[in-house]
């Protein structure tokens, strides 16, 4: 008797630590997707630093390409890390979104790396990278309700 | 004219030493979340390094003893282990960032595999301690990292609102956990164990004495003095401009973007060569400081003026220590991750380097007429209490925060 009470708790227990292990990989709560969010309109802000390097041809292309692939590299584990989770109810609308925005950031890294010493196409990514910006702040301002 | 010569060892002290990976991380980020908010923490870190460097160069130069010569005999065996066990962890965690630091920069300037760079930096180190004398390395790193002055350039040709920035002066406690952290962060930065350790064994290598006194003091107030000045350009520039664009410096390189901005190819240059030299001293530095502490306390034959062949076993734990920071390195961890690791768990480790310095410092049949004075005991002590407050706060901060992630 002793014994099987004995298990029914370790079953019990077993059962609780895996419920609390689904609990952390849970869904994407409006501050997690937004702390997310705000992570990606930073990376567009230093995306669009460096790319104004390239556009006035006031930067050195191995700095360039080597910050374009880390800020990248960043943004696609946002995309991925985002695009895995479970939105919660809610918020589909803006983890949609910043899906978007986060692979549109890794693409627009990855030409800065590709072309770290093109002044026409750093322009292009700069402007670029401000307009991501101004999106990712939009999303946040949905998430939180105040202006960025 | 020869004073202003020899001040070669408090430049490396506050630029290859003060100013170095924890410094320009903490600053920057500092100022990226908090604009000007956190100067004075800075300011109170810089003195605070000031103070116990001019103590421990003023042991080093009256007595002939480096500081953990002072902390075994102050401390006894058994605190002395515990002090060597925590400083050594601590310093070979700050080698690794270190030399992290440096394959980061190497990487912004030359594009190549970073493990690649990590490697070549560790023997580049070795070369260099080979090649130069103790003399040499100071100039080398000193006077190479006097680069970082961009930041000063950059700040001022930014023109901030000076007002504003004087306000980031005046001492403020928030209830923020965050903003607390990078009170820590910053403070502990200037005070990493690792400079006195150096500093002092570095005055024993120079062959220091009591006429060397007043050029101790000069480089405790103009070394770190400007050291402080420069970490405060970090802020201010970033501050100015990464705060109102919400960027996160998470990365080294993006450091250097403000004096890009600034002064194009030029400033971007000069600021990663200022970075790549101070965190080279710093690399230097803290990876002697891990062997000076194990040789001091073991009684072996150290310093670099010796040579390998009258040090073999300090110069062999020198190698080790840098061997195992590049492993460290090499596992993939994120050199900043373990900068701010390195650098909130060295504020634990703080008061058993501290508080025996500050003992034998004012214990006037040690020191004599060289004990502490009035204002040197007052300092000493202020930050001592600020120091134990800050080591009992550091930890729980560092989980409440994520470190640092908010």
């Amino acid at each position: 008797m002793r014994t099987g009470r004995r298990r029914h708790g370790l079953a019990l227990a077993l059962l609780g630590t895996v419920g609390l292990l689904f609990a952390g990989c849970g869904d994407l709560s409006r501050a997690e997707l937004d702390r997310g969010v705000e992570s990606l309109s930073a990376l567009a802000a230093q995306g669009e630093l460096v790319a104004n390097g390239v556009a006035r041809d006031a930067t050195k292309s191995t700095y360039a390409r080597v910050m374009a692939k880390t800020l990248g590299g960043e943004a696609e584990h946002e995309a991925e890390k985002l695009a895995d989770a479970e939105p919660s109810p809610g918020v589909e609308r803006e983890r949609g979104a910043a899906v978007r925005i986060a692979g549109e950031l890794a693409d627009l890294f990855s030409e800065l790396q590709t072309f770290p010493g093109d002044e026409r196409r750093g322009a292009q990514v700069q402007r670029q990278m401000a307009e991501i910006k101004e999106e990712a702040d939009a999303v946040v301002e949905r998430l939180t309700g105040k202006a960025q | 004219m020869k004073s202003v010569l020899k001040i070669a060892l408090g430049i490396i002290a506050a630029l290859g030493g003060f100013l170095d990976i924890g410094d320009i991380v903490f600053n920057t980020q500092a100022g990226a979340l908090y604009r000007y908010d956190l100067l004075w923490a800075v300011v109170l870190g810089t003195i605070g390094i000031g103070v116990y460097a001019e103590m421990t160069g003023r042991v080093a130069a009256v007595t002939g003893r480096p500081v953990f010569d002072v902390i075994r005999m102050r401390l006894g065996f058994g605190f002395g282990l515990v002090g060597l066990v925590a400083s050594t962890f601590v310093n070979v965690l700050t080698v690794a960032a270190e030399l992290g630091g440096l394959a980061i920069v190497l990487q912004l300037l030359f594009d190549a595999e970073f493990s690649l760079f990590v490697v070549l930096a560790a023997i580049g180190l070795v070369i260099v301690v080979a090649l130069l004398p103790f003399g040499g390395i100071e100039r080398l790193f000193g006077y190479c990292g006097l680069m970082m002055l961009v930041f000063l350039a950059t700040a001022i040709h930014q023109g901030p609102d000076w007002g504003e920035v004087a306000q980031g002066f005046v001492p403020s406690l928030s209830g923020s956990t965050l903003y607390l952290y990078f009170v820590v962060g910053v403070f502990a930065a200037a005070l990493m164990p690792y400079e006195v350790h150096f500093y002092s064994s570095g005055a024993v290598e120079e062959g220091w004495e009591e006429s060397n006194l007043r050029e101790n003091r000069l480089n405790a107030i103009v070394g770190y003095g400007l050291g402080g000045i420069l970490a405060c350009a970090l802020v201010v520039v970033s501050g100015y401009l990464f705060h109102p664009l919400g960027v996160d410096p998470a990365d080294l390189g993006t450091a250097a973007l403000p004096a890009q901005g600034a002064f194009g190819e030029t400033g971007l240059l000069l600021a990663l060569g200022g970075i790549l030299f101070c965190v080279g001293g710093a690399a230097i530095d803290s990876s002697f400081a891990a062997s000076y502490n194990l040789a001091q306390f073991l009684g072996w034959e150290w310093g670099r003026y010796r040579g390998p062949e009258k040090a073999p076993r300090f110069t062999v734990s020198w190698l080790l220590f840098l061997f195992l920071a590049m492993l460290i390195v090499l596992t993939g961890i994120n050199p900043v991750e373990i900068t701010e690791y390195s650098v909130v768990l060295a504020v634990v480790a703080l008061p058993l380097t501290y508080f025996p310095i500050l003992m034998i410092a004012g214990d006037r049949s040690f020191m004599g007429e060289h004990a502490n004075g009035r204002v040197s005991t007052m300092l000493g002590w202020f930050y001592f209490a600020v120091i134990v407050m800050l080591a009992t706060a550091a930890v729980p901060l560092l989980l409440m925060t994520n470190g640092g992630g908010g």
